[in-house]
């Protein structure tokens, strides 16, 4: 529709300054030419005779082209077949309450009154009712507004906002004396009567009902955060396409669009589908439905509840029944079971030890004595009386020297000397000697302490085997061997009567044997197992 | 929204929470007891919030200065239920 390019038959330019008619009677003076008549005298009797030899509405099939709506609010268009053509005029009342927008190539029914147009002395259609070929007029204002809102992406899955399990406060827009808010208003209290249910009441059918409801709906929108409202429903019960009109303006649509908050629309029965259903977020096929939609069942989250607060003691009971059993387990543990054990193994380790050391002592002994011997051989070299009688010549050789050379002075010399013999008796060799060995025998003592034989005094045995092995495990002997027993005060030859039952033994028993249930059998019980 | 009083969603979901990590078996025994106490308080504001009195459906109407006020509870319909 190009508005810009105003119609031929604008009435408002009709207004404009006339084109002088170029017809030759016009110019003609009217006295001269008695029989002429005005442009206007001829109009009228065209008129006249038009409306006398016409009904007064005509019913016209045809096409739409050139339509135009004017600024005015003015419809203009012609109508055509495939060889006629006739300028049709729609004034703004009747216009305005088309549901439809007259296209173009749209096939229509339009009602009448054929007259002409007295500007341009053209004949014209001033209609009264447009209405579209076959489909109803509704059906076509749906389709036409449902491909238009389509095309600005209304309908899109993704614009679609989710509903809020559980609304705290749920905004309905309806009439208040309609069968839908008795649903919806039953089902909301019987399934979640804990949200608040706010009623903004509109006439839901009728002129002006669309207003209402799109007003109602930015109203709640807009109140949304102040009463805690988080979920919308609109709609009204079943009724004709004529009665559920409303729901399927563009104003309604516009109005579910804009809002912040979702919106389950349940519009009619379950076969009616309204442009509000598709703009809104939720489509619920009822009023009920609708409201069952907005809210969880009372009954099935009660469960649910009880469901968790079940899990939760049984949760904890099993936590605490898990530290008790880990406990007890813990105690029935060899640690708890016979403090002793590890006590008794560390004395049997040190035992083992004390029988041990004596033989490394033995060896490091005689490694000792080794190393003493040259020590003594070169001590012996070094004996201090082969040093003092050395020593001693020498003095007797210089003792003569100096008497011979100083006599006098020879005498005080004589006298230090004397003392100083005296001092060098102190310190005699065979002196030192003495000293000396004192101190080896205290360390041969203290060795002697040490040795295994000590052991053997406190009360422990060594045993060897015939061949004087020492026995250090009861996997050494086998039964009929011979044993030598040393004691502190002398040795004990036995014979082995039955097999080797050592710790060893039973410990590796124990763990290899776990299905037998007697991992924590007292060790009785394997003690009077024969052995295998 | 004030701390203290949880949603309904913002309780169910903790509640939900607190028993999938007390029967998962990550929290520790004496955690898991305190987690439990917290438990048993959200049951109860979820019991309680289930048990609410039936609330009636408030009608508005649009006010002088535009704004919606409650204007008084829908008749509630004898003849239904």
């Amino acid at each position: 529709m190009a508005r810009s390019d105003p119609p031929l038959f604008d009435p408002a330019k009709a207004r404009g300054p006339r084109r002088k008619p170029d017809v030759g009677v016009a110019q003609t003076d009217a006295k001269t030419d008695r029989g002429a008549m005005s442009v206007s005298s001829l109009i009228t009797r065209v008129k006249a005779a038009l409306a006398q030899s016409f009904p007064k509405t005509v019913t016209v099939l045809g096409e739409i082209s050139n339509c135009t709506l004017a600024s005015s609010g003015h419809l203009y268009f012609s109508l055509k077949d495939a060889n006629a053509t006739i300028p049709c005029a729609m004034w703004r009342p009747q216009a305005s309450r088309l549901k439809f927008t007259p296209e173009n190539g749209l096939e229509v029914i339009v009602t009448g009154r054929v007259d002409v147009y007295e500007a341009q002395g053209k004949l014209q259609l001033y209609v009264n009712s447009l209405t579209p070929k076959g489909a109803g007029a509704l059906e076509l204002a749906f389709r036409q507004l449902k491909e238009k809102l389509q095309a600005k992406g209304l309908f899109e899955p993704g614009r679609k906002k989710p509903l809020p399990r559980f609304p705290r406060a749920i905004g309905v827009v309806t009439s208040p004396t309609g069968a839908a808010i008795r649903d919806i208003g039953r089902t909301l209290r019987r399934r979640w009567p804990g949200a608040r249910v706010y009623l903004a009441p509109v006439a839901v059918q009728g002129d002006g009902s669309a207003e209402q409801v799109a007003a109602a709906i930015a109203d709640l929108d807009a109140a949304a955060a102040r009463l805690e409202i988080d979920t919308l429903i609109i709609g009204r019960g079943g009724g004709s396409l004529e009665d559920l009109w409303a729901f399927n303006e563009e104003a309604v649509a516009r109005a579910i669009a804009n809002a912040r908050t979702p919106i389950i629309s349940g519009v009619g029965h379950e076969v009616d589908v309204t442009i509000a259903d598709m703009v809104a977020d939720v489509r619920a096929a009822t009023p009920t439905a609708a409201a069952e939609l907005a809210v969880p069942d009372r009954a099935e989250i009660a469960a649910r509840v009880g469901d968790l607060s079940a899990r939760l003691t049984g949760g904890v009971n099993r936590l605490v029944d898990d530290g008790a059993e880990a406990l007890r387990g813990v105690l029935r543990s060899v640690v708890f079971r016979d403090p002793t054990w590890r006590l008794r193994s560390a004395t049997q380790r040190m035992d083992e030890l004390s029988i041990r050391l004596p033989g490394g002592l033995k060896d490091r002994l005689a490694a000792a004595r080794r190393r003493l011997e040259p020590a003594a051989n070169h001590l012996a070299a070094l004996h201090p009386a082969r040093l003092a009688e050395r020593a001693g010549a020498l003095l007797g050789r210089l003792t003569g020297r100096l008497a011979w050379a100083l006599g006098g002075p020879a005498k005080r010399q004589g006298d230090r000397l004397a003392a100083a013999l005296t001092r060098l008796q102190a310190v005699h060799p065979r002196h030192q000697l003495d000293l000396a060995r004192q101190r080896v025998l205290s360390a041969q003592r203290q060795l002697e302490a040490l040795s295994y034989r000590g052991t053997l005094k406190r009360g422990f045995s060594v045993t060897r085997s015939a061949t004087g092995e020492l026995l250090r495990s009861a996997g050494q002997i086998q039964s009929g061997d011979r044993l030598e027993t040393e004691l502190t005060d002398g040795r004990i030859v036995s014979v082995v009567d039955g097999g080797p039952i050592g710790p060893q033994r039973r410990r590796r028993k124990r763990a290899d044997a776990p299905a037998q249930g007697g991992l924590f059998d007292p060790p009785s019980d394997t003690d009077t197992q024969p052995p295998a | 929204m004030a701390k203290q009083k949880p949603t309904f969603e913002e309780a169910l979901t903790e509640l939900e929470e607190i028993v999938e990590a007390i029967e998962e078996g990550d929290v520790p025994l004496e955690k898991s007891i305190e987690k439990y106490a917290d438990g048993i308080k959200l049951i109860k504001q979820c019991r309680t919030i289930l048990d609410q009195a039936e609330k009636k459906i408030q009608l508005l109407s649009k006010g002088a200065d535009g704004h919606l006020a409650a204007e008084g509870n829908l008749p509630e319909d004898a003849q239904e239920d």
